[in-house]
């Protein structure tokens, strides 16, 4: 589905990401690890076009995206969320997520200006389609909450909902489970499933090794800008290299 | 030929005049994150003061240091009562821009009624003028030049070898940290004021000593000046202020002779757009560390 | 009440209300800082000047050297001021189109307003540089004497309709998914990225929008006055109109009128009878404006920074058909 390959990303003399190269096959959940510094969200911001890669070519689904903006690359199935809280704080739930849908007549200038009776019909649509998003995911009650008035979990819920509303072929989830209260994560971690087995595809960061261990197959490594393991996460914890460079037990 | 040399020599002079404005303002922002935008109508305010005494037959150099002193003590009261606060607040970067911008017209406007809207200039404004070939400098500009590479070489000794000078520029690179070590960061702050407002102050009567007269109405010319070498030279470095001075005291006046003297501001404002909209780090990099040369 | 107070009134009012109702489109909606905003409406007032003057030669205007001078009839004008607006925002929002922090970029902007204004006031052949332009004829001076009440209710008039074609231009861009996309990137422009919207074409279009309608103002207004300087549309006449949509309330058309009428209106009224009352120098009552300007400013910023009329919540009709729990399979729905 995606293949990066030998991605660099320099700044100001440092290499985050040395020379990386990766595949991700269709319907799974892939997990990137690796301790701080390693260079797993750069690289995941490069994916998704927020940064530009110094070099190296990415291709999504037979086309190469290396020089595409991130906007475009979100047109195409390609949706990230990030680590911190990005939710649309003055918007309610509820937009947050109408915002997203990428098929609204309104949302044009000219489509604005034609009024309520042009994009009357996509809205209410997208309305019920969202809603049923939030009575999936269980926040229906909250659709009209400001959605900066919600907990770190909930946040969570609502950028992955907003992504979900674009129908992404890959998902990229940085950190998905930071800042989510410890018993909400397993929750979260039940709809991460869900989604895979309705066939979406996801790439991970995470620091919570029992999380990659329960959903991750296969784990990629990485460490210092490169990668150093790829495999299932039984398979990585024998590999010498990766237990030296952090894992613990 | 001659022409560019004599501008060279009243870039020397015009390069003081901005070094001593953009040092304090960087600072400023180095240590405590404010653009503080009412920084030209302090140095106006300063150069009133000193008007003030000079007319009381005070020389214009005793009456400096009145305005250097009134500079301080101002800047530390408008930071005290109001920028503090708001910042305290959580106030957004843009909101501080309105609150700055904000205190800037009430300070220009509140002097309107004392001051008037004439143009003054001091008793001392003309003095000897000494030739070095083809450039030609008044006493009163020698002086200055004198006066603004004292203050910088002070600022450095303040910055490298004073434990003040350390406090300031931990509480500019991390200020969560230095409080965390101990440092007193809310003293340092009240320092900062205290310091780069009198260098705003003594600026403020240079710039005004070296143009002709002045008016209410420089204060926009003096911060936008001064703002545009800080910018220059990397927002938050005083060593970057110095060169970002260096840059456009010589860019200003190598234009003003070659092409017209009515655009000399228009190019130094024209250089902060430019430096802000594609290199908005300035030459010096590293923002907000207050790095010591050497 | 004399006719001429109440046009006067009347107009400004309408003006600020335009400008403010532009501003907050670009400002209190999509997040533009645009602090050079009111060289959009000078670009507008010039442009409606010099297409409706007779060219600088003609015998009463040879005092003045501008570009143009074309002697078009209204509502051409006008409609080349929205234009000229329009296209000025072109430049100055590829400085807007940069990420940088706001504050820098409130800066850049500002400064470029006032170096505009700077060489526009040296370059005397281009529009009679410090001076300005003068004797700007009347929209429809031919159709009714100007001297007439008639004339100053037809002027009314016209500003009335430009207002409400305005307020119905700005009603439908807040209120569709448009103006929602909109406030998302002011939120947090990242995010609006990550979900396929185009940030620059966003910003471009509603600054050139923004712009559009800035001009207009300023062509309404030039038409009014009949003269028109740099000294007319100095920086901090922004800081005023900023001040008006953050007193009235961010984001919302209502609160945008609202600040044009407490602010901007409410003090040249305010000015207009103490200055009647002949309370201390001349000096004094405008200084002081400013200064209360100054304190509303700070004072809003530091209680009610959301304003007099906060941007609303919208609530959608509660509880239509729900579609049964979707699940997303790659492409098409399953079950």
């Amino acid at each position: 589905m995606l293949g990066a390959r030998d991605i660099h990303r320099h700044f100001e003399g440092m290499h985050a990401v040395d020379g990386v190269s990766i595949e991700i096959m269709p319907g799974r959940i892939t997990g990137l690890i690796g301790p701080n510094g390693a260079g797993k969200s750069t690289f995941m911001a490069v994916l998704a076009g927020t940064l530009p890669a110094s070099s190296g070519t990415i291709v999504f689904q037979g086309e190469d995206i290396s020089r595409l903006p991130a906007y475009q690359r979100a047109r195409r199935g390609l949706v990230r969320t990030f680590q911190l809280p990005s939710e649309f704080g003055q918007l309610t739930v509820l937009e947050n997520l109408l915002v997203a849908a990428p098929d609204n007549r309104g949302e044009s200038l000219l489509g604005a200006l034609l009024g309520k009776r042009y994009w009357m019909p996509d809205e209410t649509r997208l309305v019920a389609q969202a809603r049923g998003l939030l009575k999936r995911f269980g926040l229906l009650p909250k659709e009209s909450d400001y959605a900066g008035m919600l907990s770190g979990g909930q946040k969570r819920l609502v950028e992955i909902m907003r992504a979900l509303m674009l129908r992404p072929r890959l998902l990229l989830l940085d950190e998905p489970m930071s800042g989510v209260h410890p018993s909400i994560v397993n929750e979260l971690a039940g709809y991460l499933e869900q989604l895979r087995d309705d066939g979406v595809t996801i790439l991970m960061v995470e620091h919570e090794l029992h999380i990659v261990d329960r959903l991750c197959n296969p784990v990629v490594v990485m460490a210092q800008g490169k990668v150093i393991g790829r495999g299932t996460m039984g398979a990585i914890r024998q590999q010498r290299e990766v237990v030296d460079a952090y894992l613990v037990g | 030929m001659s022409l560019l040399i004599a501008a060279f020599g009243f870039g020397l002079v015009s390069m003081s005049v901005i070094a001593l404005a953009a040092v304090g303002f960087t600072m400023q922002f180095g240590i405590t994150n404010m653009i503080n935008l009412a920084y030209g109508q302090v140095m106006i305010a300063s150069a009133f003061v000193a008007y003030y005494l000079n007319q009381a037959r005070v020389s214009v150099w005793i009456a400096m240091l009145g305005g250097a002193a009134f500079g301080a003590v101002f800047s530390f009261v408008i930071n005290r009562f109001v920028y503090a606060p708001f910042q305290g607040k959580g106030t957004a970067l843009l909101g501080m821009v309105i609150v700055s911008l904000a205190v800037s017209l009430m300070i220009s406007n509140a002097m309107l009624p004392i001051v008037g809207y004439f143009s003054v200039a001091y008793r001392e404004r003309f003095s000897h003028l000494l030739r070095f070939g083809d450039i030609a400098l008044s006493v009163n500009q020698i002086v200055i030049i004198g006066l603004a590479v004292a203050v910088m070489l002070a600022v450095h000794a303040l910055l490298r070898y004073t434990r003040l000078g350390k406090a300031m520029r931990a509480t500019a690179a991390n200020p969560m940290l230095a409080r965390n070590c101990g440092i007193p960061t809310n003293r340092v702050i009240d320092a900062v004021w205290l310091i780069t407002g009198s260098l705003c102050g003594l600026a403020g009567v240079v710039a005004a000593l070296d143009s002709d007269s002045f008016t209410i109405a420089s204060g926009a010319t003096f911060l936008i000046t001064a703002l545009a070498a800080a910018v220059l030279g990397g927002a938050g470095q005083p060593y970057g202020a110095m060169i970002g001075a260096v840059i456009i005291g010589l860019v200003t006046e190598l234009s003003a002779a070659v092409w017209s003297p009515d655009y000399k501001q228009v190019v130094a404002f024209a250089i902060l757009v430019l430096v802000m909209v594609l290199r908005p780090q300035g030459l010096l990099a590293k923002r907000g560390a207050l790095a010591a040369a050497g | 009440m004399n006719t001429y107070y109440a046009a006067n009134l009347l107009i400004f009012a309408g003006v600020d209300i335009i400008a403010c109702l532009a501003l907050n489109l670009q400002f209190g909606v999509s997040g533009v800082v645009n602090f050079s905003f009111i060289v959009f409406q000078a670009a507008g007032a010039y442009a409606a000047a010099v297409l409706s003057m007779p060219p600088d030669t003609a015998p009463d205007y040879s005092f003045q050297i501008y570009v143009g001078g074309y002697q078009l009839p209204f509502p051409l004008p006008w409609i080349g001021g929205a234009i000229v607006g329009g296209l000025v925002a072109l430049p100055v929002g590829v400085v807007v189109l940069r990420r940088l922090r706001a504050d820098y970029q409130a800066i850049a902007l500002l400064v470029t307003s006032i170096i505009a204004n700077t060489v526009i006031n040296n370059a005397r052949p281009l529009l009679n540089g410090a001076a300005g332009l003068a004797l700007v004829p009347q929209p429809l001076d031919g159709l009714v004497n100007t001297s007439t009440n008639s004339y100053q209710y037809l002027y009314i008039g016209l500003t009335a309709i430009s207002v409400a074609i305005v307020w119905f231009i700005a009603a439908r861009i807040v209120n569709s998914p448009y103006g929602r996309t909109l406030r998302a990137m002011r939120e947090n422009e990242l995010a609006a990225s990550a979900l396929g919207k185009n940030p620059s074409a966003l910003k471009m279009t509603i600054f050139v929008v923004g712009g559009a309608i800035a001009g207009l103002s300023g062509a309404i207004l030039v038409g009014f006055l009949q003269v028109w300087a740099p000294s007319t549309w100095l920086y901090p006449e922004t800081i005023i109109l900023f001040a008006a949509v953050i007193v009235g309330g961010r984001g919302n058309n209502v609160g945008a009128i609202l600040g044009a009428l407490l602010v901007p209106v409410g003090f040249e009224e305010v000015t207009r009878l103490l200055g009647r009352m002949n309370i201390g120098p001349p000096n004094l009552i405008p200084a002081l404006e400013w200064v209360c300007i100054g304190l509303l400013i700070l004072g809003f910023l530091w209680f009610r920074p959301k304003g007099v009329v906060p941007e609303q919540r919208r609530v959608f009709p509660g509880a239509p058909a729900v579609e049964e729990e979707t699940r997303w399979v790659v492409g098409k729905r399953a079950r």
